[in-house]
């Protein structure tokens, strides 16, 4: 079978199951909405509603407290028929934006940035996957599913991540810059993938022009892209303030993320920190919680300089677990990038154990979600233990990973230690 | 020099375990850990009625104060209770409607709220309806936002008609409205009968119902505390019964605080007199066996999660409740039960929280003695670990390259093991170790055969489960059949499909795989599970375990055995044999479950086809696959 035909073929059984699933379970999308497991205050569906419901009436959408989205997703969805009523085309927009996801992992995959960069090329590059496999790791990944059911708009921020990382690694400069700022505008976090996707473009960019890359060079693409981006979201922040023609978006979505007023329970580690926090310190603690979860982007971007695309799938495992309001699609969609970096799961350790423990806390998180909240009999700290286990086993991936791809590195600089048992001093 | 030698010693100790790490032998461990983990299990399960391992129980609550109130219903209030006796026998050939009325015009008499309700439930092709009737007295020092419902079935369980119970509502209705000493109010439900109208109305008290079946309610009172429910089947001329017998199962397993429990034994027995008895136990020795037997029946009832009483409706509603039911012939007579009821309900009044003190996972193993989850939910724990083991233990297997020589295992000495060719040097710290080289190598797993015939096993147990709880019920026993042949058939059917269907026929590697999926899976639910109903998770974990020791095998005989053996623990088959045992029919079984999962939102099916049913078919194809 040609790709053309198993892409296809793929696409249309993602689709198909997407859409099964949404007119044969007509519950089943409001059910998981309701999870806390997969929406936050910050991405729910059902606020997005809300929102909609007062911005249909000329009502600020953030008069009812219950909206902190984009004010940019209303005209969106205004122009969608109602979504109690007529579901199937706000199902078809998240099925859509699902298929558009993929098919940037295809292209990202296609290029082969990820075993073979502009300074480093693997010496497992033959160990590739075909892009349709890691399309399929995408869009049949249970989490990424489940997600797309429950219709949080993160749905739409996780699309142009994805958009925004193949177009930055076929070094289409614009386009990666229109998607990111989007993408930020929307969430906030993937500013933090700014910097490695820049020099991943960037890679690209002077990979295939017979150009210098010299300083300079580098210092005016980055001056001249780094202001576009920032001017793009400031374009984007204008266009918000003409629709809703007030800055109490500013405070009702970025705030909200940044603050965290809400303590709703989430997958993350943030919530249960901040509901046993006592006043006087929350403000040092948001900014340690904060300054923490930068820090890795400093970081990892300059130790892996030369494979800027393992920089995007690492932070975006360290959104998953230490992001202010994370869910299980952010999970998700980490472990379906992952799944481009084929190549060194040879040389990862403990992929059973960590992959059976997120397996564990799939179902005991529900478990206890329910005898917490409805039947009672057990309280917040069942469901924050399996939180934390769910957390351990992403970062255990995460950690397994980052060493897989350092080993990876060293064995190109001694092909001699190749299979042999290390030791970490 | 002592330190020194000591040292040595440790090196050597190191060493050696390092070097077992990837000793050939450690794989053959696991079967024989897999089996001391079931009967570690099983074992801890029979240690619980020792007295070291239960406890005596006791009332955690200050604020129930059981007992220590003086109870004045008696004297003239029996006069009123025989008249409402007469009153309600009257009613038996009424029809409904009438019936209804009358309990309406009686309730109003005594200067209370009424309202009614009607419901109309359907599965498998019956019809079930009714109409309750219930009555709000508003406590004096009530605010209306808590209430406890004391409730008397028309019919109960046993599908008996409940007079002396109905009775005994009406009159402790028109006593309580006396006094001036209610801080919560009273609801009297009088739901038309035990296994649905309670459920209709609790459902529609937290506006939960489906409206097209059942209505709403027109008046309503504060979040319930709790629920009693009275279940007296005497006729008009009364009965003197012997004992209490105290249920207390809910819905899908789930059962009320343990303090309720204990208030209604510390009253009937401390106060009252009265023996009280729980699972059907009518005669209990306080010996080991009836300690054990009484557990059993408790997990049994609480496993098969359907409602023992009209109480177990409240129970997922976080609504504390259980039935107290009059068994034996004795001396005690309804004042006696009246006087208990109006106790009970004092001490609810006294509650200042919902009760949350006391325990919500236990097992009782008589009136007095429990176990609580801390002690058994190991057990469970354990079988579910059992399946794990296995399955990482096939993992690893799975990546290993296929064992060529037999010399390592067979090498013990040092010197010959130095001897051999393929040595690697680990170093771990200052140890160092001498291992195979093949003890490293991983080889390529294929993943994608294995995760897709998991998927498709687990999505076609949708199909028993849709069936079974939508045909009607005269079909239901066929379809049973036709089902239980296609199970037996299925996993020959797979495994020459896997033989025949795919480029190549599947590799050990990926029969291992299947194996190792199928087995962490159904670890992963059971333990999952084992906190939400620990009998359920305990049972189908037992009858799962041969799925941990089948292996695939060119032997027919050995194939054969194992066929039969797990054909004859395939669950249509398991559920036969239990509908035979207790000599009820199969297809009647199944209406009953339909029901359970149309009107009580039971889910015991949902883990037998999702959960069981595909770990067996797996099962069977990874044991009978060879021969294909």
């Amino acid at each position: 079978m040609d790709v053309d035909k198993q892409k296809a073929l793929l696409f249309g059984s993602a689709a198909a199951l997407r859409l099964l699933l949404f007119t044969a379970f007509p519950s089943l999308p409001d059910v998981l909405a309701g999870r806390v497991e997969l929406s936050t205050p910050v991405t729910s569906f059902k606020r997005l509603q809300e929102g909609l419901f007062l911005y249909n009436r000329n009502v600020s959408p953030f008069d009812g407290g219950t909206y902190h989205q984009s004010p940019l997703l209303l005209p969106l969805f205004s122009l969608l028929p109602n979504a109690q009523r007529y579901p199937l085309a706000t199902s078809l927009l998240y099925v859509v934006a699902d298929l558009v996801g993929a098919d940037a992992l295809m292209k990202i995959a296609d290029t082969g940035v990820a075993v073979s960069s502009r300074l480093f090329t693997s010496s497992r590059r033959e160990l590739r996957r075909s892009s349709t496999t890691i399309a399929a790791g995408y869009l049949f990944n249970p989490f990424i599913v489940l997600t797309c059911l429950a219709r949080p708009t993160s749905v739409f921020t996780h699309t142009l991540i994805l958009q925004a990382t193949s177009r930055a690694a076929t070094g289409q400069s614009i386009t990666f810059i229109l998607a990111l700022a989007l993408a930020s505008y929307l969430s906030l976090y993937p500013l933090l993938l700014f910097p490695p996707l820049l020099i991943l473009c960037y890679d690209a960019q002077s990979s295939a022009k017979p150009i210098q890359s010299t300083t300079s060079n580098a210092l005016t693409f980055t001056i001249r892209y780094t202001s576009l981006f920032f001017a793009t979201i400031v374009a984007l922040l204008l266009l918000s303030y003409g629709l809703t023609s007030s800055w109490s978006f500013l405070n009702a979505h970025y705030l909200h993320i940044i603050l965290l007023p809400s303590l709703t329970p989430n997958v993350g580690l943030w919530w249960y920190f901040f509901t046993e926090m006592f006043d006087s310190f929350r403000a040092f603690f948001l900014g340690v919680f904060w300054l923490h979860m930068f820090a890795y982007m400093p970081a990892l971007s300059i130790r892996f300089r030369t494979q800027p695309l393992f920089v995007v799938c690492a932070l975006l495992g360290v959104v998953s677990v230490y992001a202010p309001y994370p869910a299980v699609g952010e999970a998700g969609l980490f472990l379906s990038f992952l799944g481009a970096f084929r190549h060194v799961f040879p040389l990862m350790r403990y992929t059973f154990p960590a992959v059976s423990s997120l397996l564990y806390c799939t179902l005991l998180g529900p478990a206890f979600y329910h005898l917490w909240v409805y039947a009672g009999s057990g309280n917040a700290n069942f469901f924050y233990a399996i939180t934390l286990v769910w957390s351990l086993g992403l970062t255990v991936i995460l950690a397994d990973a980052i060493y897989a791809v350092l080993r990876d590195e060293w064995e190109v600089e001694r092909p001699d230690m190749r299979g042999k048992e290390v030791r970490r001093v | 020099m002592f330190l020194l030698r000591e040292l040595l010693a440790e090196i050597r100790i190191a060493t050696a375990i390092l070097g077992l790490r990837h000793d050939p032998r450690l794989l053959k461990l696991p079967p024989y850990l897999s089996a001391l983990c079931i009967l570690v299990g099983t074992v801890w399960l029979l240690l619980l009625p020792l007295n070291e391992y239960s406890r005596q129980t006791y009332v955690s609550e200050n604020a129930l104060l059981p007992g220590q109130v003086h109870t004045y219903f008696g004297g003239s209030e029996h006069n009123i209770f025989r008249a409402y006796r007469h009153e309600v026998h009257a009613l038996e050939h009424k029809s409904a409607e009438e019936r209804t009325e009358k309990f309406v015009e009686l309730l109003k008499d005594c200067g209370l709220k009424v309202g009614r309700q009607k419901y109309e439930y359907s599965s498998a092709g019956n019809t079930v309806s009714g109409e309750n009737v219930y009555a709000v007295l508003q406590g004096p020092r009530a605010d209306a936002t808590e209430a406890i419902v004391l409730i008397g079935a028309w019919r109960n369980m046993d599908n008996v008609i409940n007079y002396s119970g109905v009775a005994l509502v009406l009159t402790l209705a028109r006593y309580f409205k006396r006094w001036s000493l209610w801080s919560k109010d009273i609801i009297f439900l009088l739901p038309f009968d035990s296994a649905s109208g309670s459920q209709a109305w609790v459902d529609a008290y937290h506006d939960a119902h489906d409206p097209l079946h059942v209505q709403p309610l027109s008046i309503k009172s504060g979040a319930l505390q709790g629920a009693i429910a009275v279940d007296y089947p005497a006729g008009p001329w009364g009965h003197r019964f012997e004992k209490l017998h105290i249920v207390y199962d809910g819905v899908n397993g789930q059962l009320p605080n343990l303090d309720l429990f204990n208030t209604a034994v510390n009253i009937a027995s401390g106060q009252m007199g009265i023996g009280t008895t729980l699972q059907r136990m009518w005669h209990h020795s306080d010996s080991y066996r009836d300690r054990l037997m009484t557990m059993l029946r408790g997990m049994l009832s609480q496993g098969l999660g359907h409602v023992s009483g009209p109480h177990s409706a409240f129970i997922p509603y976080h609504v504390d409740a259980i039935t107290v039911q009059t068994v034996g012939d004795g001396w005690h007579d309804e004042m006696s039960l009246g006087r208990t009821v109006e106790s009970l309900c004092r001490s609810l009044n006294n509650l200042l929280e919902h009760l949350h003190q006391s325990f919500f996972f236990y097992l009782l193993m008589q009136a007095n003695r429990f176990v609580s989850i801390g002690t058994y939910l190991p057990s469970a724990m354990i079988i579910a670990a059992n399946f794990t083991i296995t399955s990482i233990v096939l993992w690893v297997q799975s990546g290993r390259p296929a064992a060529p020589s037999k010399v390592a295992s067979t090498s013990n000495s040092e010197k010959e093991k130095a001897k051999e060719p393929d040595l690697t040097i680990v170093k771990e710290g200052r140890n160092v170790a001498l291992v195979p080289a093949a003890a490293f190598e991983v080889i390529e797993r294929h993943l994608f055969l294995p995760v897709g015939f998991i998927a498709t096993v687990h999505f076609l147990g949708l199909l028993p489960l849709y069936v079974f709880n939508t045909a009607p019920q005269a079909t239901l026993k066929a379809s049973f059949t036709i089902f239980t042949i296609l199970t037996l058939v299925l996993p020959h059917a797979f495994s020459q499909a896997l033989a025949r269907i795919p480029p190549q026929p599947p590799t050990p590697q990926q029969i291992t795989l299947i194996q190792s999926f199928s087995l962490l899976l159904l670890g992963l639910f059971l333990s999952a599970l084992a906190t939400l109903n620990f009998s359920l998770s305990l049972m189908i974990g037992l009858l799962s375990t041969p799925f941990s020791f089948v292996r695939p095998s060119k032997s027919p005989i050995l194939v054969g055995l194992m066929n039969l053996l797990l054909a004859a623990m395939a669950p249509p088959v398991v559920m036969g044999g239990i509908a035979w045992w207790f000599g009820k029919d199969v297809g009647e079984l199944l209406a009953q479950a339909s029901f359970g999962w149309h009107v009580w939102g039971m889910w015991t099916q949902v883990v037998i086809w999702l959960v069981w049913w595909p770990a067996w078919v797996t099962a069977s194809v990874v044991a009978i696959g060879a021969l294909y």
